[in-house]
């Protein structure tokens, strides 16, 4: 047993260096971890080593291509070997690789949820527990508390590994510790667009939460917008799912659900405000918005995902997949409409991403703006579905005209904003 | 619950109805490519007829209601995906009700109605993506013959009936283009309804979708008939 333990830390922290902070809690497994915990967290380990690898064989691949392409005729002969000999060796690397993901699926490591959710910048997204903390792997917290630490420590823990990922992986997000002043370093090389830039951003200051919510409120009347704590949401997405699974025919229940003993915006409670980690958007009859800010309280959107009104259960929050195929196909556009957002201004993002959620009202009218035409069968997707695709480049252009002249006018009418279905899509960010 | 659209086989001025026919509308959407044959449903509609009462029977209590008063069009229906559940409609007063399934061991013990005609839907389920389909043959009870053919189509994520017009009719312009290229003898019809006689909302209920079956009943015997 404590062989085993010896084993895994030293594997561990031989790969320190090389290895992502998803690692970061493994310290803790110096006390007798239960075994299987163990044997997954090493099966882990050697798939990080075999995907480093894999990683350095694309590399040298591309070397060999590159050198096959402008080399001379004798040397030719070298550079198809070396081809050769990193195209097995990558063989042999995947063949490792799904080995040892077979292993962890049997383990129970790796499980259907884990792998359907999708990775749309190519990065792990973190877990979110039941109880709201974000950590790389539920069962390390598992691991954490075995250890004899406290629930202060736990916490602690998660938190930790937690905010390592996001610096490493969403640098460009704010820290609780900056003030408004400092769009410095960070955001500096997202300014593509340069002078211009630094220009608009003293122009219109950062807008507070409930300026952006009370305009939103103004521009559409149709949907409706309610503020929450992180753990409150959980409750209420717990509400939905047992309104969901009786007969839903009762408008009165509908009410109390809709009504204010979530925090609802406009009222007199400041700290609310200040409290404020998830944004629902409602459109009635037609989709639930979840989005999701960090820190709470500030105007950093940092997920988004949609949902059918009537879905209930806890899957529903802002990183978690709805089980209709039209609203998972929105929400994978959401996410890269996210990142432009956010890439692109970060002081806007939020109201931008409000504003371009709410294009989605007419999600199931609006005929795509290429074929002319609502409901489509995917051929590659062997599936139906409507415009699930709307663009948000234009949202960006057409606010970046208006701040210019009054900073408070309102900008272009969601319903310009073109649908496309995913085969009609013209470009592919 | 997700809108539903019933719709029902109307064949060509001529051409008869066959289960032949059955098989090639499942063969039809079994080739709309990603469909996945499901499982099984069945759906019951009963037609009552009012129980003439013997007058001399009654002659000491109160006045009974005669068999002219009691309602003629009262249907009773089963739904597949709400098995606990019995649905009564009265067509001519727009009325429709939802009870228990033990309501019918209570019709049975109170002896004021009787089944006139037992009617069955059933056939094959399939998932299209959101869409669930479910194609299927309505026979009488211990009979065989064919009496229609329907499909219920299914939209799960929405379920406002407003809302969802437009995929609706989208799906069933597919779906006719689908089935022409077949060249089948007919062109299945969904009846508009106005679910609003009936006291009924925007929300989808398994009322609309009783209420759906009862109008089609109706579709099905002026077919037959005729």
């Amino acid at each position: 047993m404590m062989p085993q333990a010896q084993q895994t830390t030293s594997a561990v922290g031989a790969l320190a260096a090389s290895q992502d902070p998803l690692e970061s809690a493994g310290d803790a497994t110096a006390e007798a971890p239960p075994k299987q915990v163990a044997l997954a967290m090493e099966r882990l380990t050697r798939a990080a080593r075999v995907i480093a690898d894999i990683r350095l064989g694309a590399d040298r691949v591309l070397e060999a291509l590159f050198m096959a392409a402008d080399t001379r005729d004798q040397s030719s002969n070298k550079a198809i070997e070396f081809i050769i000999k990193e195209e097995t060796s990558m063989r042999q690397h995947f063949q490792d690789l799904r080995a040892l993901g077979r292993q962890l699926e049997d383990s129970g490591v790796l499980n259907g949820s884990l792998k359907s959710r999708g990775n749309s910048w190519g990065l792990h997204m973190p877990l979110v527990c039941p109880d709201g903390a974000v950590v790389a792997y539920a069962w390390k917290r598992q691991l954490a508390g075995q250890a004899g630490a406290s629930a202060v420590d736990r916490t602690r823990l998660a938190l930790k590994a937690f905010t390592d990922q996001k610096r490493r992986f969403f640098p460009h997000l704010d820290d609780e510790v900056s003030s408004d002043g400092e769009i410095g370093t960070a955001k500096k090389r997202l300014n593509s667009q340069g002078l211009i830039m630094s220009q608009r951003e003293e122009l219109t200051e950062k807008k507070s939460l409930s300026d952006i919510l009370k305009d939103l409120e103004h521009e559409f009347p149709n949907a409706r917008i309610f503020t929450y704590q992180r753990l409150d949401w959980l409750k209420r997405a717990s509400l939905l799912s047992s309104s969901a699974i009786e007969n839903s025919a009762d408008p009165l229940k509908e009410q109390i659900l809709n009504h204010p003993s979530n925090t609802r915006f406009g009222s007199v409670n400041v700290a609310a405000a200040d409290q404020a980690a998830v944004i629902e958007l409602l459109v009635p009859s037609v989709f639930r918005a979840v989005v999701s800010l960090h820190p709470a309280g500030s105007t950093n959107p940092d997920a988004v995902s949609f949902f059918a009104t009537d879905e209930g259960g806890n899957h529903i929050h802002a990183r978690g997949l709805s089980v209709h195929h039209v609203f998972r196909h929105v929400t994978e556009h959401a996410d890269k409409a996210l990142q432009y957002f956010v890439c692109v201004d970060n002081n806007l993002s939020l109201s931008l991403l409000l504003r371009w959620i709410c294009s989605h009202q007419t999600l199931f009218s609006k005929t795509c703006s290429k074929c002319g035409r609502l409901l489509v069968m995917d051929k590659s997707l062997a599936l139906l579905l409507p415009p699930v695709h709307r663009a948000y480049q234009e949202t960006m252009s057409t606010i970046s005209s208006q701040t210019e002249s009054t900073p408070a006018t309102k900008a272009v009418h969601p319903d310009h904003i073109s649908a496309y279905h995913i085969g009609c899509s013209a470009d592919d960010c | 619950m997700p809108v539903k659209w019933l719709m029902h086989w109307q064949p060509n001025s001529g051409a008869t109805m066959s289960s032949q026919i059955l098989a090639e509308v499942c063969q039809c959407v079994e080739g709309f490519g990603g469909a996945a044959k499901d499982g099984r449903w069945r759906t019951t509609l009963t037609i009552y007829r009012p129980v003439a009462r013997d007058p001399s029977s009654t002659a000491s209590s109160a006045p009974a209601p005669t068999p002219g008063d009691l309602p003629r069009d009262f249907l009773g229906l089963t739904l597949h995906d709400r098995p606990g559940a019995y649905f009564f409609i009265l067509r001519h007063h727009r009325l429709i009700l939802q009870a228990d399934a033990n309501v019918q061991s209570l019709m049975d013990k109170l002896q004021s109605y009787k089944a006139r005609v037992v009617l069955h839907f059933e056939g094959f389920q399939y998932q299209l993506g959101d869409f669930q389909l479910r194609v299927g043959k309505c026979v009488q009870s211990h009979a065989d013959t064919l009496r229609g053919i329907m499909m219920e189509v299914e939209y799960l994520p929405l379920c406002s009936i407003d809302k969802s017009r437009q995929i609706m009719e989208d799906f069933v312009d597919i779906w006719q283009d689908a089935v022409i290229k077949k060249s089948l003898p007919g062109h299945f019809i969904n009846v508009e309804l106005n679910f609003a006689d009936y006291g009924l909302q925007d929300q989808y209920t398994p009322q609309h979708t009783a209420l759906q079956y009862a109008t089609c009943i109706v579709q099905l015997m002026a077919t037959v008939r005729s």
